[in-house]
């Protein structure tokens, strides 16, 4: 919209100069303030052209519909009831600054209370674990004294022979306990089935248990 | 409202003498007293304080809390309070302070977490927006959207334009305030509320990305100046 004017028209304000304008005269209108920035030139100008003057006009009310939205939109949010809210809650928390904190208790000195009564409860956990040690350990110890006890009546019948007499190629008896034999039963069951041909040589390695009973 | 003693002054001066009245009640202990007179002040300034925090935090639950730190905080150092400088400033400082710091907390989280898409400030309850004596469901759209437009073209000034703008239009503030408030000098702030008006001009009226092009093509045209007359 903003297209540059011929000369004869250049003598009008720009948007620039309007705002240096509006400043200077805000500026001017405050009591301390010092003198207004605007050229008088342009102050002339602006009095005396109705152009001009209609445009300031609707800069200054662009800016002040600009304030009173502003101003409407936080009002609107912030009602009386809500500043009362606020006001209520800003001297409940001055009362709180001015009050006393009040102590509480470390929980160190709680727990101190309560040390007495864990005494026992100590001593109940440890017998309790002593208990389970000295049966585990029990236990064991009877566990192995069986063993050996059937370890040693096991042995008795099946001494192992010495080498120097099994190197000698003579066949001794064997002493064989009935679980034994009763084992040997089974795997010459099995021989006497149909066999395989590879297994054919070690078979006739094998002794037999009627060899056996044939040696006793 | 006003205490006795503050009848008939101004009111800067009325509010300088009740900050100062409460001062010497905390420091005698008379804190009940202290906390009625200060609430005087509380209630002169708060419709006021909100508004400010609201302007620059653009959410109204926190510039609530904002508002309410802001005031516990001045009240519990009230005893650096010097009635040189009236109270609405000394006060003002502390809540622009505050705000900003909130801004700057909210920049960070904002960092880390996607926010869900909240509603406009202004959006109240649906049993509100149902058919009432107020106005039109379009004209509050459209004032929804002008409010919109304004406070996005407010976010897009620099911090020092944007504080100076709010202070000084919206809450009629004199450059010597608004210089009292900010630390800058008063010719820095006319300065700064030249810069902020002729900005928002251009982001409202041209959207902000046409108006760059057409200035930045304007100004190398006429060095500098935009003409605006056809």
């Amino acid at each position: 919209m903003f297209i540059l004017s011929p000369l004869p028209r250049r003598r009008h304000l720009d948007d620039d100069a309007i705002a240096a304008l509006w400043s200077s005269r805000v500026a001017a209108s405050e009591v301390s303030s010092g003198p207004a920035s605007a050229s008088a030139d342009e102050e002339a100008h602006l009095r005396s052209c109705a152009e001009c003057r209609s445009r300031y006009d609707a800069f200054a009310g662009w800016l002040d519909d600009a304030r009173a939205e502003a101003i409407d939109e936080a009002d609107e949010i912030f009602s009386a009831e809500r500043l009362g809210a606020q006001q209520t809650q800003i001297l409940r928390r001055l009362e709180t600054l001015e009050r006393p904190g009040r102590v509480l208790a470390f929980p160190r000195f709680r727990h101190s209370g309560t040390s007495v009564r864990r005494g026992p409860q100590r001593w109940i956990a440890a017998a309790a674990v002593a208990g389970l040690i000295v049966g585990v350990g029990a236990g064991e110890l009877l566990d192995f004294r069986r063993s050996m006890s059937g370890a040693s009546a096991g042995h008795l019948g099946s001494q192992p022979l010495p080498l120097g007499q099994s190197a000698r190629g003579t066949l001794q008896p064997v002493a064989f306990s009935s679980e034994d034999l009763f084992l040997y039963d089974d795997s010459d069951a099995a021989s006497t089935s149909p066999s395989v041909e590879a297994l054919q040589a070690l078979d006739a390695l094998t002794p037999r248990v009627r060899d056996l009973d044939q040696v006793r | 409202m006003t205490g006795a003693h503050a009848v008939g002054l101004p009111p800067r001066e009325a509010d300088s003498a009740s900050a100062s009245a409460v001062k010497a009640m905390q420091a005698e202990g008379r804190h009940s007293e202290a906390r009625e007179r200060y609430a005087d002040l509380v209630a002169r300034h708060q419709r006021r304080a909100s508004r400010i925090a609201f302007h620059y935090l653009r959410d109204g639950a926190e510039a609530d809390e904002a508002v309410q730190d802001a005031f516990v905080k001045a009240y519990s150092h009230l005893a650096s309070f010097r009635e040189e400088l009236p109270f609405e400033v000394w006060f003002t400082r502390i809540l622009i302070n505050g705000c900003l710091d909130r801004i700057k907390a909210r920049t960070r989280r904002e960092r880390w977490l996607v926010s869900a898409p909240e509603p406009s400030p202004g959006q109240s309850d649906f049993t509100d927006r149902v058919a009432g004596a107020g106005p039109s469901p379009e004209d509050q759209v459209l004032a929804r959207e002008r409010r919109r437009k304004l406070a996005d073209a407010l976010a897009r000034l620099p911090d020092r334009q944007r504080s100076v703008f709010m202070l000084s239009h919206y809450e009629g503030c004199t450059s010597r305030e608004v210089s009292a408030l900010t630390g800058l000098n008063e010719s820095t702030v006319r300065v700064h509320l030249f810069r902020a008006i002729r900005r928002l001009r251009t982001l409202l009226t041209d959207g902000g990305q046409s108006a760059a092009s057409q200035n930045s093509r304007s100004a190398a045209i006429t060095g500098g100046k935009r003409r605006v007359h056809p």
